[in-house]
């Protein structure tokens, strides 16, 4: 072993983590080389001062300060949860303004707008004329034939007022 | 009478869960605590105050910041413990917050000279200090090498570079391992073994002209 070699493995070898062959020839070199042995031995010995300084003790309000700190900070944490709730919920309450007021917004938006009004196509189909069941359908030949040929209307609305009088007629037709 | 007799069914109660407490790992006291009981807390302050005071005490080399200091590690820990991965040792992460603070504080004073003139004024009152603070029962002479020497060591310490420092003291004050240091410090094994060996080399260099 080399010094190089030496100084690269010193820590393990102070640690006492180098596997046993490599420990045998580390204390070899220790035993060889004078140089690398004054160092071993100044390290170790500044080491045994340094570990045996004596350690300090925390003061005797140390706990009484740190218990005043956790009572501050739990209530401070209380509050920052406390603050977070009314945040959420001011925040909530904030959405849901926002979206029924959009939904009133919108309704009325839907009202003001005239739209078209679209209707179903109309089909029309031509029903059997039936002067019994249907005679509102039938307006009566006179009529037929006033209409078109430039008759007052007068003509055609006393016509309109004797259909009750023609509809129990033709009742009474139908039924001999 | 009622009162005195419900005090006295309480008290080994409690005395009685805080010998429980005592006797458990780090893991299962942090259990307990998460579990709603308060004492619990107060074990894991009496098992690490004095360890971390004197880890963060020879890192930042100033008592009352170092109090400080160990004061917000258990209110982090407090604060934090539901958070921390009960996978891993508590202590490390404990020593992790020191450490973390430790290296804020070591960077704002360096940017800050008025606390570097305090911290330097304040060492120039500690030794105005009356020897016999040191050892009553040793002779003055003693007194003063002890107590000069133990200023050496302290000041050579303070000598090696910050993450030197670190890693120096977790390993020859706490005893930690290379893979805890890793841990704590956020470097790699090899990171740590060659900063500990320069640390310790360094240290020898300092401090040998003292110990002829």
């Amino acid at each position: 072993m080399d010094c190089r070699e030496f100084r690269e493995n010193h820590c393990a070898f102070v640690d006492d983590t180098l596997p046993g062959i490599e420990l045998v020839r580390m204390q070899m070199h220790l035993t060889e080389c004078d140089r690398c042995a004054r160092q071993d031995a100044t390290i170790r010995r500044s080491l045994m001062l340094f570990r045996n300084l004596p350690p300090i003790t925390p003061s005797a309000d140390f706990s009484e300060r740190l218990e005043k700190k956790l009572r501050e900070a739990r209530l401070a944490d209380a509050a920052a949860l406390q603050s977070g709730r009314s945040r959420k919920l001011a925040a909530m309450v904030g959405l849901t303004s926002v979206v029924m007021l959009g939904y009133i917004g919108m309704s009325l938006r839907h009202v003001d707008t005239p739209q078209d009004i679209t209707f179903p196509p109309v089909v029309a189909t031509a029903s059997e004329m039936d002067p019994v069941t249907s005679p509102m359908t039938d307006p009566g030949s006179e009529m037929v034939a006033a209409v078109p040929a430039g008759l007052p209307m007068w003509t055609a609305a006393l016509y309109a007022e004797q259909t009750s009088v023609r509809f129990a007629s033709a009742e009474l037709t139908a039924t001999r | 009478m009622a009162n005195i007799a419900r005090k006295q069914a309480v008290q080994p109660q409690g005395a009685n869960v805080r010998e429980q407490l005592r006797a458990m790992d780090d893991s299962a006291v942090v259990t307990a605590f998460l579990g709603g009981e308060e004492r619990a807390f107060s074990e894991l302050v009496e098992r690490y105050q004095t360890r971390l005071l004197n880890f963060v005490y020879r890192t930042i080399g100033d008592r009352e910041k170092a109090e400080d200091l160990v004061q917000e590690v258990f209110i982090r820990v407090y604060r934090h413990l539901h958070r921390f991965d009960r996978s891993k040792k508590f202590s490390t992460w404990a020593y992790t917050i020191a450490s973390n603070l430790a290296k804020n504080e070591l960077r704002n004073r360096s940017r800050n000279p008025l606390v570097l003139f305090q911290m330097v004024q304040k060492n120039w009152q500690d030794d105005d200090r009356p020897l016999q603070f040191e050892d009553s029962t040793s002779r003055p002479d003693d007194m003063y090498r002890k107590r000069h020497l133990r200023e050496i060591v302290e000041e050579s310490v303070a000598k090696l570079p910050e993450h030197h420092r670190n890693v120096f003291v977790l390993r020859e004050l706490e005893g930690k391992s290379y893979e805890e240091i890793a841990e704590i410090t956020d470097c790699n094994l090899g990171t740590v073994k060659s900063r500990l060996n320069r640390a310790r080399n360094s240290f020898a260099e300092i401090v040998a002209p003292y110990m002829e």
